[in-house]
């Protein structure tokens, strides 16, 4: 059990509910990946609607049906106001101050806009919100996001949807060891099971990740696959991972062993 | 799959009453926005093996329905051409993977390279390296066949009660405006029409747009693979392209939104530098309906068969599910 946004949770995954092939199997594979939070996009869904209205109101009683923590997000939004806009439609749907805030910059690479990124944080903070910021790995960026009142930061392992896993591991660390007291969570570009491991190897308090299961073959299966991944990673980063060493150092002690075996080898 | 069910019906003798919510003409139907595709191998990118599998018996059946239409003008056997950009390669080798999953055997989806893509006279080979053909797989012109449906209909002499909202269907009854009215069976084809009577139902958009390009001539479909859009290209005579379809979760039934053109087109211009003084000759959008497991659903009860959920494969599903439904019928 861990606490995020002051809500405890056990499951060190946080899971995406779009990509699937059906709702059926959306659901099927959110369950068998034992996360807890779940996020959904409001912004195609919403499109010309005032929130009351909505469309995928059916779609979003299916997600309500898990009983999960939902983590609403601004995925395809492009400046701090339609990002803020769709921050407020979601708390009114889903009765939450949580945000996952999505900015995109580039939208080949759907690279987070570090800049209007901070103006929507800022903003939503004033009003009350817990905001999740979809960022890049920049240091500096990450800071300021702290400073606008930011206690969750979800870094970026690579560009949404790659499945590359953690492409710059320095810089993630580096993050890691300075911002101590965040809740740190890579959320995008996690395609293996490894990759989350890994990220919660380096001492990540979670993962977040979408394409990896809905696009497996067989999702549920995959959503199982991770939720033993995130269990080992955080197994192994609490039990304490061996410093790696440049010279070899023998698990059996030379000592013992018959001379004829060295001379042989 | 009301009117691919009736005139199965109607050709095994069996008298038919047709209650539409709508016009004869069929515009309110969701097949009226389709494609018209028969891709059961191309939907395993996000469909399963059941719909797969309809998928091919139903490919086995069209030609014979579209035979005793009269109508084989309007059933194409091109195959599809599956495409991604060098930079997009990673999403060619996912449907490969999905392919491989499902055991499809690789003399159905044999892999073309520049050069065999070039021999296929598409212009495809200007932009893309390679393609994954799917030769079996064929296309029908959706709205002329609903009309030719219609005309077979109505001159076999179906009563065809047109306009004509139907509440519910029951065990042998249909109940309307006008009453109820019994039968020896009653077969609810109503889609998102019979959400009062199936909960589970619910509307999902799709947007297309029809292009007509002088300068461009492809014969097969296309379907490009792209990390953000899904885009299937339909061709038509005389050089006119259907194109679709985007997928939201929502049952607005408003025209196409700016957002979703842009996509479309900005992914058909991708596609083959002709496309970009194409015409666009019409936008359309309709909401097919879909149950939680994407899977259509034939349910006997009685006198009374229900099926729906076609969501967006109803003609690539329509005749393997009247079969089903005819079985059931003659079986009883």
């Amino acid at each position: 059990m861990w606490t995020l946004a002051d809500k405890p949770v056990n499951s060190r995954l946080l899971i995406g509910s779009a990509l699937y092939p059906s709702p059926h199997i959306m659901q099927e594979a959110i369950r068998a990946s034992q996360a807890d939070v779940v996020t959904v996009s409001l912004r195609r869904q919403t499109a010309f609607q005032q929130a009351e209205q909505a469309g995928g109101q059916q779609f979003w009683q299916l997600l309500r049906e898990l009983e999960l923590n939902i983590l609403p997000n601004t995925a395809g939004c492009h400046n701090a106001k339609e990002a803020i806009t769709t921050a407020h439609m979601a708390r009114e749907l889903f009765n939450t101050n949580w945000i996952k805030l999505e900015v995109i910059g580039d939208e080949y690479s759907l690279q987070p806009d570090p800049f209007a990124l901070l103006e929507a944080t800022k903003e939503l903070i004033s009003q009350g919100f817990e905001v999740f910021p979809y960022c890049t790995d920049d240091l500096v960026l990450c800071e300021k996001l702290v400073e606008a009142g930011c206690r969750i930061l979800m870094p970026w392992g690579a560009p949404i949807g790659t499945g590359k896993g953690l492409i710059n591991p320095y810089a993630l660390r580096n993050l890691r060891q300075r911002l101590t007291d965040i809740t740190l969570i890579v959320d995008a570009g996690i395609g293996a099971p490894s990759h989350a491991a890994q990220a919660l190897e380096m001492g990540y308090d979670a993962v977040l990740l979408n394409t990896a299961v809905a696009k497996s073959p067989d999702p549920i299966s995959m959503g199982k696959a991770f939720a033993a991944a995130v269990d080992a990673g955080r197994l192994a980063y609490q039990a304490g991972i061996m410093p790696a060493s440049d010279t070899a150092s023998p698990s059996t002690p030379t000592l013992g062993t018959p001379f004829w075996h060295q001379q042989s080898s | 799959m009301g009117r691919v069910l009736a005139w199965q019906l109607q050709q095994q003798g069996f008298q038919v009453i047709l209650y539409d919510q709508a016009s004869t003409d069929g515009e309110a139907a969701a097949a009226f926005v389709a494609a018209g595709m028969l891709a059961p191998y191309a939907e395993l990118e996000s469909a399963e093996s059941d719909v797969f599998q309809l998928g091919l018996r139903s490919l086995e059946l069209w030609p014979q329905i579209i035979h005793s239409l009269k109508a084989q003008h309007l059933f194409h056997a091109g195959g599809t051409l599956v495409v991604a950009h060098p930079q997009d390669q990673a999403y060619l080798q996912r449907f490969q993977q999905q392919l491989q999953y499902h055991q499809i055997a690789p003399e159905h989806s044999p892999l073309l390279s520049k050069q065999q893509l070039a021999a296929t006279n598409s212009g495809l080979a200007e932009r893309f390296d390679m393609a994954l053909s799917l030769p079996t797989e064929s296309w029908i012109y959706a709205r002329e066949l609903l009309g030719v449906l219609q005309q077979g209909l109505l001159d076999q002499g179906v009563q065809w009660h047109h306009n004509c909202a139907v509440a519910k269907v029951n065990n042998g009854q249909i109940i309307s405006a006008a009453g109820v009215h019994h039968f020896d069976w009653a077969i609810d084809c109503r889609g998102l029409g019979a959400q009062a009577q199936i909960p589970q139902l619910r509307g999902v958009r799709g947007e297309v747009i029809e292009v007509h390009a002088p300068e461009v001539d492809i014969k097969q479909m296309v379907r490009l693979m792209h990390p953000h859009y899904r885009l299937y290209l339909v061709p038509r005579d005389n050089h006119h392209y259907l194109l679709g379809a985007t997928q939201i979760e929502t049952d607005d039934q408003s025209n196409i939104s700016v957002r979703s053109a842009l996509e479309l087109l900005s992914a058909l211009y991708s596609l083959h530098p002709g496309f970009a003084e194409a015409r666009i000759v019409r936008t359309a959008t309709g909401c097919r309906p879909a149950l939680p497991d994407h899977l259509p659903s034939v349910v006997t009860d009685n006198q009374l068969i229900r099926i729906n959920g076609l969501f967006r494969h109803g003609f690539l599903l329509a005749p393997a599910l009247a079969e089903a439904a005819l079985a059931q019928i003659q079986g009883h």
